[in-house]
């Protein structure tokens, strides 16, 4: 029978110097998942012992304490200031619920119906991803400031998982505490800071402020963008709200009691800041982006075939030489073959 | 904000001019069911670059008319003078017993 080893699980416990209370440090949204990376082996030798990481990779601390819904709507519209090229912003007053529901069924019907030609075109469809969406004005300001403004520190090139870092080259880690500046997610305490930095100004400040909506596009589409204009935001000429006849829903009371308290205040595209005419024109580009592509492609076609023509001239010619060369010679070839033939039988 | 005696409410105001925050709150004070009550409400949005003030044109029921330059006030201020009036008229109201 084997010696009992005794063990006291306390010992082996890891030991601050000083407690520390929990609302202070911990500021992850899941303490439950985390596995503290082992102690580093011996045979790392001169390396530096790195600092245990106190929290799962995909949580690093983040400023303000991750489990509120502000945390959580502030990253939620850092990703889709991040992944929405095209942004309309829309100011609400009072529309009621009924009113909102309605508004969204006819947008996102007249968006399937352009989607419909999209994929006979062999496009992808991307309408169940165009919404309207009400923001809490504020938390999407400051959102937008950290995805402006606030540039993580230049990564740490040596990287104890890539296999170039030399041995003995120190790897700066992230620490434990929130006010590493090395952290690049737009929750941490420097985005937080760069977020309160009033000297930074953006073009779109002064829209936010009342009640907003935006609808975000997840690629600039102006087909996509006409007809959300021309339901939420018509204008006679160029962007007709859809006929009577054609679509009588649109013209239920609900529906048009609502569009009259929503106002176009102008949009983001790709970075940049648009009133609502630059709106208007981003929109009537003719064919969307795959118009500008063909017209691009036919111009570039035009230079290529001229400049394939000429290169292949001298080519093909010495092909030809080559070739009518070939054919000389089987023809000196073939009536000795086929006198030897004849000799045969 | 008393809006039961409003019947008209003109807005001009230009989004990307800071100044125009009152103009923009004037219109999200107005009740959900205003326009189908007959209030006639209309706002005209300037262009980016126009250097105009935001101006706010309110009609009441017994005829007064006020204009009103948004652009040194606050949205506080601007609803003690459109209720100024509306509660003269409320008193009216009241003491003629309708």
């Amino acid at each position: 029978m084997p010696p009992r080893i005794h063990i006291r699980p306390r010992t082996l416990r890891l030991r601050t110097s000083a407690p520390v209370s929990r609302v202070a440090t911990a500021s992850y949204a899941s303490v439950a998942q985390v596995k503290p990376t082992p102690a580093p082996a011996f045979e790392r030798g001169d390396r530096p012992a790195a600092p245990i990481v106190l929290y799962p990779p995909t949580q690093p601390p983040s400023h303000k304490r991750p489990e509120e819904r502000k945390t959580q709507l502030h990253r939620q519209y850092q990703s889709l200031l991040k992944s929405s090229p095209l942004m309309l912003i829309f100011q609400h007053n009072n529309v009621k619920a009924v009113e909102w529901m309605s508004i969204r069924r006819e947008l996102a019907i007249a968006l399937r119906k352009i989607d419909a030609e999209r994929v006979a075109a062999g496009q992808e469809p991307i309408a169940d991803q165009i919404r309207i969406q009400v923001i809490q004005t504020n938390i999407f300001a400051s959102a937008l400031k950290v995805v402006e403004f606030f540039t993580s520190s230049e990564l740490p090139t040596d990287h104890p998982t890539d296999p170039r870092t030399a041995t003995s080259a120190r790897v700066p880690l992230t620490g434990n505490k929130v006010d590493d500046e090395r952290f690049t997610h737009g929750l941490s305490r420097h985005a937080y800071e760069v977020a309160n930095d009033r000297k930074l100004k953006h073009d779109l400040e002064p829209l936010l402020s009342g009640p907003l909506a935006v609808v975000a596009f997840p690629q600039v589409s102006p087909q996509h963008l006409k007809t959300v204009l021309q339901i939420l935001a018509p204008s006679a000429p160029d962007f007709p709200a859809p006929k009577r006849k054609a679509n009588p829903d649109y013209y239920e009371p609900a529906v048009q009691s609502g569009l009259q308290k929503l106002m176009l205040l102008g949009a983001r595209v790709e970075g940049k800041v648009f009133d609502l005419e630059g709106t208007k024109w981003v929109g009537s580009i003719p064919g969307g982006i795959e118009g500008l592509r063909a017209s691009l492609v036919q111009m570039l076609q035009g230079i290529g075939g001229s400049l394939t023509s000429a290169l292949e001239g001298a080519s093909r010619s010495l092909y030809f030489t080559v070739e009518s060369r070939r054919m000389d010679m089987e023809e000196k070839e073939n009536p000795k073959k086929e006198g030897g033939e004849e000799k045969k039988e | 904000m008393i809006t039961r005696f409003l019947t008209e409410v003109r807005v001009a105001f230009n989004p990307f001019s800071p100044r125009s925050k009152p103009a923009r709150l004037f219109l999200s004070l107005i009740p959900a069911d205003a326009r189908s009550n007959g209030m006639l409400v209309q706002s005209t949005m300037l262009p980016r670059t126009s250097k105009q003030n935001a101006t706010l044109g309110v009609k009441f029921k017994d005829g007064k008319e006020m204009n009103l330059d948004l652009s040194k006030m606050r949205i506080t201020e601007v609803m003690e003078e459109v209720d100024r009036h509306s509660r003269t008229l409320a008193r009216k109201e009241e003491l003629s017993g309708n």
